[in-house]
């Protein structure tokens, strides 16, 4: 098992290298000059090259890529070039508003497409099952900016049970008030397609041949589904339970611009709209750092939730 | 499953019932603001920068450094044209006979807000003197603040840009170096000398970004000074969370201030008049600003009075407004008011008038007749009204004058020359020998294929834009190719006369004529005109206009300019934005400003007040 965790993270080197370099080149060529966004209304070539001289980017290419890799190996991205934030700052200061939306988001989701899928396919082909297929399907077809608008508009402008927006101060006020909405919109997206995922693995398993054993041996069907069904697909579900973590570093941008909260998702947009080349580098290479190593903490829950994998 | 369908069912019955009643007026949101309570609230829509005043150039970083900070001069709350008075300084300045001596006299007992960079000072705070001013105005020409709004002193004041350059040479910026251009004979007394006449200075010194900053603060927060603003003004920064929230604290120790303005004769200037005249500034006690990027959010949280005044719903502006710019009874009725203004600002077409746009010929390039008739006929073909009714939805009125309305020099009976009338367009270029083809697209007289580049960024917007181009160039069978960049790539274009056509806008610096009439001066050709205009009689009359302060003289100069503009077609005016500002009826002494001014320290506000 050592040996396969020291040969994977020996991998991550050539797999960032390649996001490195994919971001510098997208960069360069399509993210334009910033110093012209920087230097104002009234700038004179004097002006940007000085510009230039202090971001950096008069220096060549290799250079400049040569500083790209250093900051990734010190973790020290400098400053934001838009607000002279330093980027650790920003890190340290957009991510807890994310996390404190989506950790309950995905938490809750997954859970309530989990008992759902599980109902569903225990009923497979009664009406119960189709209706909830057909509302699943519907519910995917709707996207997140109709249901942001409509839960918004209802539950906390009609009904004012919530904020219309808005983050305060301390992290319970966060999250019994302001993060109530959003994460019920995000449960709300969310549980449409993964029930009807869930609803697949499950389907798989019931289908076969020990569970019809454990129905002969006289188990209860609780303890059928609930035990035996549900810990044969957990494989595939903390797969996608784990391709989804590393978007919470990114954050939920579109959640966070409509209810105000200050989250690293809200913070990537704003760099792309400020050329805040800093930033998007940091949002960038975290979010690799991230996938490969929830993609690695997968393969080793594989091998917790189902001991017949080996990890070679 | 059975969750799932009491879930659906909540949602669909709460659908229904939304869809059915409008949250009624009365019912305020619990997230709205207490009885009693002096606070306003309101909602930034985009992200504010930083408060450091020489690093920043938005517009509302701006709106927050201007309630901070304070420069020697500002202007009248209430006046139209903007009128300039003192602020710090006990007066207007005194201006040498050759306009190139500025003497001021700033107040004394004005203190900085109590900071840690004061320490062992008395109470942590300290007098506000002239070298203040003199330290503020050298840090926008640091090469390290690469300040946007250097230009407002670059070569302007005696000795400054050779500090500057050396400054660039060395690395470091010697601000205790002696400069000829400021004198600070006694603590409170600045003199500042200028390189070259110029009667319309103080409009600088009142510009909201030129406030003073303490040094001791600017070295104690070193590269963090734009979350640490330490200033004299109305109010001083309490809370900041970045690109989230902003609040503000009455500056305790502030200056007596009490309001003042000149309501001239208009009602409801007279009505603020009435009601503020004599109360102490600030009357509001506490700034909550939000920023919120997406105008719903903003929108139904102004509704739910979670914030007292809207500042930017022009997406959302049918919803509240009727066609002839009213607000809609049902908000009249729960006593909501809405300010309309037009923006202070220039929207307009500019055609390069270079005859090569690199090594390649400019078709509308040069000052030929058959050049200027093309470029006529493109502007007459234009369909303004088009642009204000349907792209802005009436959110704009039509241009005229290349000086918008409430600026010094404003021409408010001036009629732009150049008119829509695609059928004299046709018969203009008929006459000039762009001939039409079989396919209906005119050639140049040369007979040469005739394709204009017109520059856009990709954006729906300026989609929109590209197809009410594409629609005006065909109605006089020009062909037009859309081209599609990055801001900052076209900003880089304009700058290097590359463009051939493209829509600008310039928005008020400062409120005096010469902000705008600058962009089609001739040396200004990289720089902000971008249409690289080079006429000797509009320079001429623009280096005179320059040596003369505002008045009569100076505003027959701009006359003759604009229309020397018109002639030549170098520009199509087409339209200035409304700004639609919304207030709940709790909320006093607004008055749209036509710049910067710090506008929260003039406003009240009575939660409990009949309303």
């Amino acid at each position: 098992m050592s040996a396969y965790i020291i040969r994977r993270i020996l991998q991550f080197v050539p797999t960032l290298l390649g996001v490195v370099l994919l971001v510098f080149i997208l960069f360069n060529w399509i993210g334009g000059d910033p110093a012209y966004l920087l230097a104002g209304k009234m700038s004179n070539p004097e002006q940007i090259a000085n510009i230039r001289k202090q971001l950096g980017v008069d220096q060549p290419y290799y250079v400049q890529l040569w500083i790209f890799i250093m900051q990734i190996v010190t973790g020290d991205f400098g400053v934001s070039w838009a607000t002279n934030e330093k980027v650790s700052a920003i890190f340290a200061t957009r991510l807890i508003p994310s996390l404190t939306v989506l950790v309950p988001m995905l938490i809750v989701g997954t859970a309530m497409a989990m008992v759902l899928a599980l109902l569903v396919a225990y009923q497979r082909g009664a009406l119960t099952d189709r209706a909830v297929m057909i509302t699943c399907t519907v519910g995917q077809s709707i996207s997140i900016l109709v249901y942001i608008i409509v839960f918004q508009y209802i539950f906390a402008f009609q009904l004012g049970w919530f904020p219309v927006q808005g983050w305060g101060q301390d992290f319970m006020t966060n999250l019994l008030k302001f993060s109530v909405l959003p994460i019920v919109v995000g449960v709300a997206v969310s549980l449409a397609p993964d029930t009807r995922l869930y609803r697949t693995f499950f389907l798989d398993e019931i289908n076969q041949d020990y569970v019809r054993t454990a129905r002969a041996k006289g188990m209860s069907e609780a303890r059928v589904m609930g035990v035996h069904v549900l810990r044969n697909a957990a494989i595939p579900i903390v797969t996608n339970v784990m391709i989804q973590l590393p978007a919470l570093l990114a954050g939920a941008f579109l959640i966070e611009r409509f209810f105000s909260i200050p989250g690293i998702g809200r913070e990537v947009l704003l760099a792309v709209e400020r050329s805040d080349f800093p930033v998007i580098k940091a949002v960038t290479v975290y979010v690799a750092m991230a996938t490969l190593v929830f993609n690695l903490l997968a393969d080793i829950l594989y091998k917790a939730v189902d001991p017949r994998v080996q990890l070679k | 499953m059975t969750k799932a369908c009491v879930f659906i069912a909540i949602l669909f019955a709460a659908i229904l019932v939304g869809c059915g009643e409008r949250a009624s007026p009365d019912s305020v949101s619990p997230h709205a603001g207490s009885p009693g309570e002096k606070a306003l609230r309101l909602t930034f829509s985009t992200a504010e920068t930083g408060f450091d005043p020489v690093k920043v150039s938005d517009y509302y970083s701006g709106l927050v450094i201007s309630a901070i900070f304070e420069p020697l001069l500002t202007y009248d709350y209430l006046a139209r044209p903007a009128r300039l008075v003192p602020n710090i300084a006990t007066a207007l300045p005194q201006i040498s006979d050759d306009g190139k001596t500025y003497t001021l006299t700033i107040r004394r007992g004005v203190y900085f807000t109590p900071d840690a960079a004061f320490k062992g000072l008395p109470d942590s705070r300290r007098e506000l003197t002239s070298a203040d001013y003199v330290y503020s105005i050298k840090r926008f020409l640091d090469p390290k603040n690469r300040s946007p709004y250097a230009f407002l002193f670059e070569g302007k004041i005696v000795g400054l840009d050779r500090l500057a350059a050396n400054a660039k040479k060395s690395g470091h910026f010697d601000y205790d170096a002696a400069v000829a251009g400021f004198e600070t004979p006694d603590r409170y007394t600045l003199r500042i000398r200028l390189t070259d006449t110029d009667f319309n200075f103080s409009h600088v010194l009142a510009f909201n970004l030129v406030g003073a900053v303490a040094r001791e603060a600017i070295v104690a927060y070193g590269d963090d000074t734009n979350a640490h603003p330490v200033g004299t003004g109305a109010y001083q920064l309490k809370r900041y969370v970045r690109s989230s929230k902003i609040v503000l604290e009455k500056n305790a120790g502030f200056r007596e201030l009490r309001w003042s303005a000149d309501a001239g004769s208009d009602t409801a200037d007279q009505a603020i008049a009435a009601r503020m005249t004599g109360k102490k500034i600030p009357q509001i006690e506490r700034v909550e600003i939000s920023v919120m990027d997406e105008a719903q959010s903003r929108w139904l949280a102004f509704q739910r009075r979670e914030t007292d005044i809207e500042y930017q719903l022009e997406e959302l502006a049918p919803k509240f407004m009727t066609m002839d710019g009213k607000l809609k009874p049902e908000y009249t009725s729960q006593g909501i008011r809405m300010e309309r203004s037009v923006d202070a600002e220039i929207i307009y077409l500019f055609f390069n008038t270079q005859e090569k746009i690199g090594n390649a010929p400019n078709p509308i390039g040069g000052f030929s007749k058959e050049k200027i008739a093309l470029r006529r006929a493109i502007a007459m073909a234009y369909n303004i009204d088009d642009q204000i009714n349907v792209i802005r939805k009436g959110q704009a009125v039509r241009t005229h004058y290349p000086i918008p309305p409430g600026i010094a020099g404003h021409e408010p009976a001036y009629r732009n020359s150049i008119a829509y009338d695609p059928q004299l367009a046709n018969a203009l270029l008929d006459k000039f020998g762009y001939t039409r083809g079989a396919d209906g697209y005119r050639t140049l007289p040369n007979g040469n294929l005739l394709i204009l580049k017109y520059y856009s960024t990709p954006t729906e917007r300026d989609r929109q834009f590209d197809e009410l181009m594409k629609r005006s160039l065909d109605a006089i069978g020009i062909r037009v190719e859309i081209h599609k960049d990055r801001f900052a790539e076209l900003i880089k274009l304009a700058n290097q006369c590359r463009l051939m056509m493209k829509s600008a806008a310039w928005i008020a610096d400062y409120p005096d004529g010469d902000n705008f009439m600058q962009l089609l001066y001739g040396p200004n050709a990289g720089q902000t005109n971008s249409a690289c205009y080079k006429s000797p009689e509009y320079d001429k009359r623009y280096e005179q206009s320059r040596r003369l302060p505002d008045g009569p003289q100076r505003n027959h100069l701009y006359r003759e300019m604009a229309r020397q503009m018109e002639a030549d077609t170098a520009w199509l005016l087409t339209d200035s934005r409304y700004r639609n500002v919304l207030l709940h009826p709790y909320v006093a002494g607004y008055k749209k400003s036509a710049v910067n001014v710090s506008e929260w320290m003039y406003m009240g506000i009575d939660r409990q007040g009949p309303h």
